[in-house]
């Protein structure tokens, strides 16, 4: 199997408390067409560890040391200008919340032709186009109309789809899904899943951030769970359901058996 | 169009009170106008030459009906006839307004000039140097009084180091008076974009863009700058009218001839003519600064005008 991201040594630290590091050592690795997923509480460290592969951590506020690989190449050390030509083509994101994740005063289709215009040569139209085709392969209706509206008219399920329509349109190596079905309803968990699953039947590595075991055990191949900064275990979902050695990890997964049994 | 109409009815209802007020206010003042213009023209007038004035000024009426009057007559194009320079209120405002007008629009310019740039670098580079050195500066910009600026400037540039005629006709001259004039705008504008900017650079929506490969460039100019200028906008353009207004500090100091100058002239002789009508005046470049403001951020954002749009799903 292909190995499209490995993270070794990243130690997070910010800039002014640079003695205690806020993500401790973290290393893994993501092969093509399988889902990798990191499992903690609020604020294990989990989201910055995405961040820092993608370079959105304020290079001014955070101290980072390590390395990521992708293709042989150090993202850590790349130009600004290279990470930012990788990300949203070959590395892509699916947000937390997609409701607050474009633009409130820009439309949809102005938003999908630019960022499609970065990373190619295409004139406007074509663009616009290309957006209308990606839409229509997610399953969304008035694809036209929808690229004429504002994010604030369309729901939280349109929006997350659009924003995955936009993460497969420059087939990524990888896509980073940090908590992306927490702000949605049932219905459209469900239907951002499938989604997810067809992306690795793709090829397409996933690397998912989630507090939600549920997600990790439908998806996910293998697991980390952080706690602190730290990664504290490791495996596959299957070892770690059935078999977990830490006590924090037990805890887990009992708090969200226990949601679980609420709920039904 | 439904708006277009309400915004004209709220304008005229604005126009109407303020116009209201500043007749009310000139008569509720102790000095008796009728006397004080006599005294102007004799030395030791008698009562029935002020009481003569009176009845020539029409300051006999009732004030409600002296406001119809002059309602009418100002509806028509006409606002009287000042009583200081014998010519008509219109034309006196005529040659004024103008030099006010590029005092004000120089100093408006200077506002732009510096808020954009220096807001943006502070917000960008938060809690580096430069940003307290702003910071600083603007707290004082903000509270230095106008005339004491005006007064340092005066002195620096015109006595102590006479580089430049600061007290001309042209436009090398409006530089002083104008940076004087831009000085509060400026301080205040610097605070409120730099803090709705990085309000902004803190939205999900920025990472969102860096995350789809946009450079900062980009994300900068084309989304958390067209987000953060409403604010602004608002405070610039309702400035307008309060610079008109206030010019006359300035002027006064910089021995210019605008309206500020001309107003407080008016007011000092109980010239009501001149009063009401640069009120008048002031009041509409006012409320169209305010309506100016509203155009603009409607176009910035597009969530002031549909509020209760179709959700679909």
């Amino acid at each position: 199997m292909k190995e499209v991201l490995k993270v070794s040594h990243l130690y997070i630290r910010l800039k002014r408390a640079l003695d205690q590091p806020i993500v401790n050592n973290a290393s893994f690795s993501l092969q093509k067409g399988s889902a990798l997923a990191i499992v903690g509480e609020s604020g294990s460290g989990k989201t910055l560890t995405c961040k820092a592969v993608m370079r959105l951590l304020n290079a001014r506020q955070f101290n980072i040391s390590g390395s990521i690989r992708y293709n042989g190449m150090d993202l850590l050390e790349m130009s600004e200008k290279k990470i930012r030509a990788l990300c949203g083509s070959k590395i892509a994101m699916v947000v937390q919340n997609p409701m607050t994740a474009f633009n409130p005063t820009v439309k949809i289709g102005a938003q999908m032709a630019e960022t499609l215009r970065v990373h190619q040569k295409l004139r406007k139209k074509a663009a616009y186009e290309l957006g209308i085709h990606a839409l229509e392969r997610m399953n969304l209706p008035r694809c036209e109309q929808l690229m004429n509206s504002y994010p604030y008219v369309l729901s939280g399920g349109m929006l997350q789809r659009i924003t995955i329509a936009l993460a497969l349109i420059h087939e990524p190596d990888f896509i980073i899904a940090d908590e992306a079905t927490t702000a949605l309803d049932v219905k459209n968990q469900q239907m951002v899943l499938e989604e997810f699953e067809k992306m690795k039947r793709r090829g397409i590595g996933l690397l998912l951030v989630t507090h939600d075991f549920g997600v990790a055990a439908k998806l996910a191949d293998d697991m980390l769970v952080m706690r602190r900064g730290k990664i504290i275990e490791r495996g596959t979902v299957y070892d770690l359901f059935s078999a977990p050695q830490q006590t924090y990890t037990k805890e887990l997964l009992d708090a969200s058996m226990l949601r679980k049994e609420k709920c039904m | 169009m439904v708006v277009f109409f309400k915004r004209c009815r709220a304008l005229i209802i604005t126009l109407f009170g303020v116009t209201a007020l500043s007749f009310l206010m000139a008569n509720i003042s102790i000095v008796d106008p009728a006397e004080a213009y006599a005294r102007n023209i004799f030395l030791h007038p008698t009562e029935e030459q002020i009481v003569q004035i009176r009845n020539e000024m029409g300051l006999d009426q009732p004030l409600y009906e002296q406001y119809i009057q002059w309602l009418g007559s100002s509806l028509r194009g006409d606002l009287g006839i000042s009583l200081q320079t014998k010519n008509t209120v219109v034309s006196d405002i005529g040659q004024k307004l103008p030099i006010t007008m590029q005092l004000v629009s120089l100093a408006l310019l200077w506002v732009v000039v510096l808020t954009i740039p220096v807001s943006l670098v502070a917000a960008l580079r938060q809690n580096s140097w430069f940003d307290h050195l702003v910071r600083v500066a603007t707290i004082l910009g903000a509270s230095l009084p106008n005339f004491w600026l005006g007064f340092l400037v005066l002195l620096f540039f015109a006595v102590t180091f006479p580089i430049v005629e600061v007290v001309d006709g042209n436009l090398v001259s409006l530089v002083f008076p104008s940076l004087v004039l831009a000085t509060p705008l400026a301080s205040i504008s610097i605070r409120l974009l730099r803090a709705t900017l990085l309000s902004n650079l803190n939205k999900d929506y920025v990472t969102y863009a860096k995350a789809r490969g946009l450079r900062n460039g980009r994300i900068v100019w084309g989304h958390v700058m067209r987000n953060s200028l409403p604010p602004l906008v608002m405070l610039f353009c309702q400035y307008i009218g309060h610079m008109l207004a206030g010019s006359a500090i300035v002027e006064s100091i910089f021995s210019m001839q605008g309206i500020g100058t001309h107003l407080v002239d008016a007011i000092m002789a109980r010239d009501l003519p001149t009063v009401n009508g640069c009120v008048l005046i002031i009041a509409m470049i006012f409320v169209f600064g305010r309506t100016l403001a509203d155009i603009i951020n409607k176009r910035l954002n597009p969530r002031m005008i549909n509020r209760d749009e179709v959700l679909y799903d």
